[in-house]
């Protein structure tokens, strides 16, 4: 398939009835893609406020799933929060997930460590692997819709433009602010 | 000559819906109460196991599912 070729009226007419059944999932995606550009754009101001609220200890207790007691920091997204704990070491930080269950929410942390922007940095990467896991699966639920809604017909082409929205969508990369390129150092 | 059946007939003729091997992530983030994005992270951390589909849809196992419920409630 040729994908620099015109669509065909009938490629045409399964992409606009595609883009509305999967309008929510778009939508959905591109919204918490710009979640993670905003903590991206923003990653040396969370550090600090995070920092501050460590070297003030403020915070309310969290104890996740193994055990280990944390304090809350920064709320980074929806279910997950920057948290810190005094250690004879010094300062750590942890990103901590929390998992709504029914039965109750589980806790876990993510990844941690004694650098604040490191650990931040660490998350940041490992959302962008998340998303990029989210946009292969709905590529393939695009594809599996099309193959139901149109047998036999050669869909390539509007599967692979969902691919390339959600690609976009992504790799947004975050402009330098000027705390950045001062290099703030915590 | 064409018979319809009767409601007992129809009853009878209903099988029991199976019991699921597998669900989509839409489904599973569904029986679990949380966001489908939820879901992607305990894939992609290794928390829940998937199988693909035949045309590479991802499908979480029940057993999964109800692996991670049991170690919630424990």
């Amino acid at each position: 398939m040729n994908y620099y070729e015109r669509p065909t009226p009938l490629q045409e007419t399964a992409n606009a009835e595609a883009m509305t059944v999967f309008a929510e999932h778009m939508k959905q995606f591109k919204s918490d893609c710009e979640n993670l550009h905003n903590l991206e754009r923003n990653l040396t101001t969370t550090a600090n406020d995070a920092f501050k609220a460590a070297l003030q200890s403020s915070g309310h207790q969290i104890q996740t799933d193994d055990g280990e007691d944390w304090q809350h920091g920064v709320k980074l997204m929806e279910n997950a929060s920057l948290c810190h704990r005094r250690t004879v070491t010094g300062l750590e930080f942890a990103i901590v997930e929390t998992l709504p269950l029914n039965s109750g929410a589980k806790k876990d942390v993510v990844n941690s460590g004694h650098d604040v922007r490191e650990v931040l940095q660490a998350f940041t990467r490992d959302q962008r692997q998340t998303f990029k896991f989210w946009k292969d699966d709905v590529t393939e639920r695009v594809r599996d819709h099309l193959a139901e809604k149109y047998p036999r017909q050669d869909m390539s082409v509007v599967a692979e433009s969902f691919a390339i929205k959600l690609d976009r969508a992504i790799s947004q990369r975050p402009t330098q602010t000027q705390n950045q390129s001062r290099g703030v150092r915590i | 000559m064409e018979t319809t059946p009767t409601n007992e007939e129809q009853q009878t003729t209903i099988a029991p819906p199976a019991e699921r091997l597998a669900y989509s992530v839409q489904e599973a983030a569904d029986m679990l109460g949380v966001h489908y994005f939820s879901i992607y992270r305990l894939i992609q951390r290794g928390k829940l196991k998937t199988c693909r589909a035949l045309r590479g849809k991802l499908l979480v196992p029940r057993t999964e599912l109800l692996k991670l419920l049991q170690t919630d409630l424990s």
